[in-house]
């Protein structure tokens, strides 16, 4: 256990309002504003409003775990942090999702990658989804005022080797890689981001916004689930909710009645992609033109290991510091499909899970753990027309299920990404290298690899594939033909209902989402609160 | 312009053995099985446990997955065996009632004489069954036509690795020096 200071054990001690944490939350709630989600969206949006003197509810289905909590281990944290045990699924089971479900959502475990929304993500918005206001200029200080919050900045520590390695790759080929910013301060450097910041390095929600709302007067609510938005003549009269304890499905019963009802004058919701959208379905919302749980992006990611002579040590610092954006600018955005390059952390669970095969082969690569490079690249999917993502609908335990067809448009991106990956690798020194598939073998030379990828079947499945990022679902658009929110964040159908969160994105964004996010609903939520006739804040 | 392309708001038929069986695993196992034996088959995981079939196939699959990086002596790999069902229990505790509902279909039907041939791949019993030939059921199920034997596989390789290497005592094989004192 860390023995390093907690600044939440300081807060709850001096009577931060924090329910559900280590009993029962009461059955009755109110307030101006309930935001559902504390994740990278409602936490910006809980801070800036309980800044305006509003009266502030945030509601979090997941645990409230804090430093104290985190010992850097895979086995703790998956189960307690992660949506599903870290093995949400779409429902083919083709695709493995990684998405927070803690007080922080997904920044609580995220490997704190942080990049701008790009401006040719922005130019499509404006151009296909009438998103007008959405340019560079428009959105730069509501970036900046995130990026200082949050302390975005350089990262001046060198990168770990499987960093370099991409850098050193790539430089070998010619091709352009680059530092990538983290929302940090006084980072250890110990690589365990995905298992929540044990030192309170990570800027997180959880370190945050969530504790300056705390102090400002809102309440928490955790572990407790918003089942059902009560909608009424185009408003939300309030929200259900029940007490999630050991529970993880909303059952039947309490989508019917829940315990927990919650009032006020206005709602944001923000449980994520997936998640928000379900909530709205399940809610029975007005959706007049078919948009609520379309268009949910995940930028597939698919993934290439290679044995290095020296060691790597994949588990020992930063993950995810150094990027190449070159194969995302070598075709046009809504042609066949690009893909950002990183490289992430490696540890021994999230190692043993992914990589293919088993007996023998299993164990010989697990010999040479600490000299397995990883790369990963992230597919920009909802730009072409055959790139229209996933939908989300409801199992019959009111539970959300994901369909995402991986079609021969993705899979092409994928076959390209491998090929890009295993080139890199081999410039980098690589003894061997082993795509990410169940029908590939370690490859001895660049050109054995790119033959065996060539001919590889690329299908779902045989192709192991996952992703970290889930975008889309209540898509935002200027007309309430093309989304479900509009341009200001608000529902088109119901008036004091806003959607803060990643599911707000037309298209997918081509780069790790949470600054996106922090800007965005940075913007979103300072027009709220002058519609709310709260006092003008802006945030940092 | 993004198109409309849905049923509205589906919702998605209960995940019962008899429509499991029919999405994925074509009409011979269907029929050889038929409807109302699959229904009397007892879930492999029922009140926060597996079933005692479901210990047997896990912890052989387990047996071929892991071998390798299992102990050598027959003492220590049964007892790391043991470790292995225990973790495997608690990861499937934590998982959503959809997951744990498909999980313990899937652990049932392969605790069948007809789902351990006809969806594992392998002959002999599971109590009796080699690594060799539990292995070459597992490869089968891994590159079969047939989705549902390629999840199946999935489901088990993705557990086992996660539940296996949870453990710090296997962490001297990989090398790994586990969590950092801070």
């Amino acid at each position: 256990m860390s023995k390093l200071p907690d600044p939440w054990l300081t807060g709850l001690q001096q009577g931060w309002a924090v329910l559900g944490h280590t009993s029962e939350p009461p059955t009755t709630l109110s307030a101006d504003v309930l935001v559902i989600g504390t994740g990278a969206g409602g936490g910006i949006t809980a801070e800036l409003l309980a800044r305006a003197g509003l009266r502030v509810i945030m509601l979090e289905e997941g645990p409230l775990k804090t430093s104290s909590d985190f010992n850097q281990l895979e086995s703790e944290a998956y189960p307690t942090l992660y949506q599903e045990s870290a093995a949400r699924k779409t429902n083919d089971k083709a695709i493995n999702i990684l998405q927070g479900r803690c007080v922080g959502g997904s920044t609580t475990v995220n490997w704190t990658s942080s990049f701008r929304t790009p401006s040719e993500t922005l130019a499509f918005w404006r151009d296909r989804f009438g998103l007008a206001d959405l340019t560079d200029d428009a959105l730069s200080p509501y970036f900046q005022q995130a990026e200082r919050r949050l302390n975005v900045s350089t990262w001046l520590t060198p990168p770990n080797e499987n960093n370099e390695l991409l850098r050193r790759g790539a430089a070998q080929l010619g091709i352009p890689a680059a530092a990538i910013l983290r929302n940090v301060k006084g980072c250890w450097n110990l690589g365990s981001c995905g298992m929540g910041c044990p030192t309170n390095a990570k800027q997180s929600m959880l370190l945050t916004t969530v504790p300056t709302a705390l102090g400002l007067g809102a309440t928490l609510v955790v572990n407790t689930r918003a089942t059902r938005l009560n909608i009424q003549n185009g408003r939300v009269t309030s929200v259900s909710a029940e007490y999630v304890d050991k529970k993880s499905a909303p059952s039947q019963e309490s989508i019917a009645k829940s315990a927990i009802e919650i009032k006020f004058g206005h709602v944001v919701v923000a449980g994520g992609a997936i998640n928000s959208p379900a909530l709205l379905l399940r809610s029975q919302a007005p959706d007049p033109h078919d948009r609520l749980g379309i268009r949910t992006f995940l930028h597939p990611v698919v993934m290439s290991s290679a044995l290095m002579a020296q060691r790597v040590e994949g588990w020992a610092g930063a993950p995810q510091t150094i990027y190449s954006d070159h194969f995302l600018g070598t075709q046009a955005i809504d042609g066949p499909m690009g893909y950002k390059l990183e490289a992430p952390p490696i540890h021994p669970v999230i190692f043993a899970s992914s990589i293919p095969g088993f007996g023998e082969v299993q164990s010989g690569m697990l010999k040479t753990f600490a000299h397995q490079h990883i790369l990963l690249a992230l597919l920009r999917d909802g730009f072409a027309p055959a790139s229209a993502g996933g939908q989300v609908s409801l199992r019959s335990d009111g539970s959300p299920s994901l369909a995402y067809p991986l079609n021969d448009f993705v899979m092409d991106g994928a076959r390209r990404a491998l090929l890009s990956m295993a080139e890199i690798q081999f410039a980098g020194g690589a003894k061997e290298v082993l795509p990410v598939h169940e029908q590939a073998q370690p490859y001895t030379s660049w050109a054995q690899a790119k033959a065996a990828i060539t001919q590889m079947p690329m299908v779902p499945l045989q192709t192991r594939v996952v992703s970290a990022h889930v975008m889309g679902g209540c898509g935002m658009a200027a007309s309430p033909e093309l989304g479900v929110v509009r341009p200001d964040g608000v529902h088109w159908q119901i008036a004091n209902l806003s959607v803060h969160d990643g599911s707000l994105f037309p298209t997918s964004i081509g780069a790790n989402p949470q600054l996106s996010i922090y800007g965005l609903v940075n913007r979103l939520t300072q027009d709220l609160i002058g519609r709310l006739g709260g006092k003008a804040e802006v945030l940092a | 312009m993004p198109t409309t392309r849905r049923a509205r708001h589906a919702i998605l038929p209960p995940m019962n053995r008899r429509n499991w069986l029919k999405l994925g695993m074509g009409s011979a196992l269907v029929l050889a099985m038929g409807g109302g034996w699959v229904a009397s088959i007892a879930p492999g995981w029922r009140d926060g446990a597996f079933s005692a079939d479901a210990q047997m196939v896990l912890r052989a699959c387990g047996k071929a997955l892991l071998a390798g990086s299992l102990p050598a002596d027959a003492a220590a790999e049964s007892a790391a065996l043991d470790g292995l069902l225990q973790r495997l229990a608690d990861a499937v505790a934590a998982l959503p009632p959809h997951a744990q509902a498909e999980l313990s279909e899937l652990l049932a039907l392969m605790g069948t004489s007809a789902g351990r041939q006809l969806l594992g791949g392998v002959s002999a019993p599971w109590q009796n069954a080699t690594v060799p030939q539990v292995q070459a059921g597992l490869q089968d199920m891994r590159f079969s036509r047939i989705s549902l034997r390629q999840q199946a596989y999935q489901a088990l390789h993705d557990l086992t690795g996660a539940a296996y290497f949870s453990s710090p005592q296997t962490w001297t094989v990989l090398g790994y020096p586990g969590p950092r004192d801070l």
